[in-house]
């Protein structure tokens, strides 16, 4: 494969009113660990979900692993290829750990029951959690169940992984135990969109990191060039902000 | 995989049918067994006029069973569809479908099944000498089949908000979490919003099933021979009013508070893991 396996031209999309993307290109090699960061309402969530068309976009043009995001019948087979993980995590309820990490495997990839157990169970071992297969998600704690929703879309064998601002929705002391998962994975040489506000994982885990303000993207830089020597002023602005905490 | 087999499996499946059902877990069974103390002991001391009555309604019970669940199982399906419609993204099937909803609940459930039983007959045969075709022509209204399809309907209405409000009620991150794992709408559907959509929707459904016990007393008037008519034929025969009523109501109550203990049973059940 050639070129960026995620290649974002001018993309436009609007809510209504208000312009939530304004033009946005952006190109992510395989391997790449890209961290999206910017005020709230700054479009990169809505950028991430675009990725995977979660949401449609207006204009311009996403190429995911070769193939253009545009047209319905192919959107499952892209969808295969990216894995998502959701701030409110969205693990299925009703299913146990393992049947959750198993359902997709069974109806999508086809694997047989044993193949999707055994590739399950070892993917619970991978987030560190093997001994709550059998658990329910209201039984686990939110960092468990984020775990757990990045070993679901793992289990997909995802070329991409897309995080929506994972962390969140955590209490504080479940943080690093998804960090760690994550970071654990950047090391292994996944193709990662991060959308966060964990600046230490930006800092230690990023290839580049990006900006976004209002709709577009205002910088990108290579993490250590982006927190001490940033060039725009928004950019400094927005760091003065959430680094003196 | 053993202990998964030994353990998940079991506990899904004894939700749905029921596993045991106890007196001491739920004491309303007592009323239960009050109501049938109360008609075996009518039956044995009284044989004159309560064991006729019992006897020659028998036939009318059974016909109220076959009625009530024949046409529960066919108003899930109807509800499903109706539901799904409801929701559908598809204008002309979600505008079916709302059509269907608003019309038959505003209509009464006892004229809805005095149309179908009186005035489809002359539909479908005024439909055959247009089209010529003889079975049609000669073709006479079932009174149970009437019945049915005439509850079905109704009841189908009521079902389809029952459902609808159910999918609602899951949270549209389970949808989007099974599509972005590459899941059809369809397979997201069957796998991951209608299992948890169903667990919500037990207790309703369950009240239906006892609203729809007490309604199925409405096809009498349709030439059913159900419990309800078969009392009134005992009545007239034997003019005892009092007694025939009594225990025809007796016999109504003895099968909707069984129902409602189930219900009741499976709606504990539901709630083990509601998030």
């Amino acid at each position: 494969m050639s070129g960026p396996i995620i290649q974002i031209k001018d993309v436009k999309k609007r809510f209504g009113r208000v312009e939530a993307l304004r033009g946005v290109s952006l190109d992510v090699s395989e391997g790449e660990v890209v961290v999206v960061v910017g005020p709230s309402g700054s479009g990169k969530t809505t950028l991430l979900r675009c990725m995977n068309r979660l949401e449609e976009y207006e204009e311009g043009t996403i190429v995911v692993d070769g193939m253009t995001l545009d047209s319905t019948n192919t959107i499952n087979a892209i969808r295969c290829e990216i894995g998502i993980v959701f701030q409110s995590f969205n693990l299925f309820a009703h299913l146990t750990a393992l049947e959750n990490l198993m359902l997709a495997q069974r109806t999508v990839r086809k694997r047989s029951r044993e193949e999707a157990a055994k590739v399950a169970r070892a993917l619970l071992a991978k987030v560190g959690i093997p001994e709550k297969a059998e658990a329910h998600p209201a039984q686990l704690s939110g960092g468990q169940q984020q775990r757990i929703a990045i070993a679901r879309a793992l289990a997909m064998n995802p070329k991409i992984m897309l995080f929506d601002e994972p962390t969140s929705a955590l209490d504080p002391e479940m943080i690093k135990e998804v960090l760690d998962v994550m970071a654990t994975l950047a090391k292994e040489g996944m193709t990662m969109v991060v959308v966060s506000h964990e600046m230490g994982f930006a800092r230690a885990a990023a290839d580049r990191v990006i900006f976004m303000d209002e709709g577009l993207i205002v910088e990108q830089a290579t993490p250590s060039d982006f927190f001490e020597k940033p060039r725009e002023e928004r950019t400094r602005l927005f760091l003065s902000k959430i680094l003196h905490l | 995989m053993e202990e998964r087999n030994k353990n998940a499996r079991p506990r899904e499946l004894s939700f749905v049918v029921g596993g045991e059902v106890s007196i001491r877990q739920d004491p309303w069974w007592w009323l239960v067994v009050a109501v049938a103390a109360i008609i075996v002991l009518l039956v044995i001391l009284w044989p004159v006029p309560f064991r006729e009555i019992v006897l020659f309604a028998r036939d009318g019970i059974l016909v109220t069973i076959l009625v009530t669940v024949t046409s529960y199982v066919l108003i899930i399906v109807v509800g499903l569809l109706g539901g799904l419609g409801r929701i559908s993204k598809n204008k002309l099937i979600r505008g079916i479908a709302s059509l269907y909803v608003e019309v038959v609940r505003g209509i009464p459930l006892l004229v809805q099944l005095i149309a179908w039983y009186f005035a489809s007959p002359v539909i479908i045969h005024k439909l055959g000498l247009w089209l010529n075709s003889q079975p049609l022509i000669e073709y006479r209204a079932n009174p149970i089949f009437t019945a049915i399809l005439a509850i079905t309907v109704c009841y189908g209405a009521y079902m389809s908000e029952i459902v609808r409000s159910g999918i609602q009620s899951v949270p549209k991150g389970q949808m989007e979490a099974a599509r972005s794992l590459g899941m059809t709408h369809f397979q997201a559907m069957r796998y991951v919003v209608l299992p948890q959509a169903f667990r919500v929707i037990l207790p309703p459904m369950g009240n239906e099933f006892i609203s729809l016990l007490k309604d199925s007393s409405l096809v009498s008037v349709v030439a059913v021979a159900d419990l309800t008519r078969r009392g009134r034929e005992f009545m007239s025969a034997h003019f005892n009013p009092i007694e025939t009523w009594f225990m025809v109501a007796l016999l109504y109550l003895v099968m909707t508070i069984v129902a409602a203990r189930v219900v009741s049973y499976i709606e504990k059940r539901s709630k083990y893991e509601r998030y």
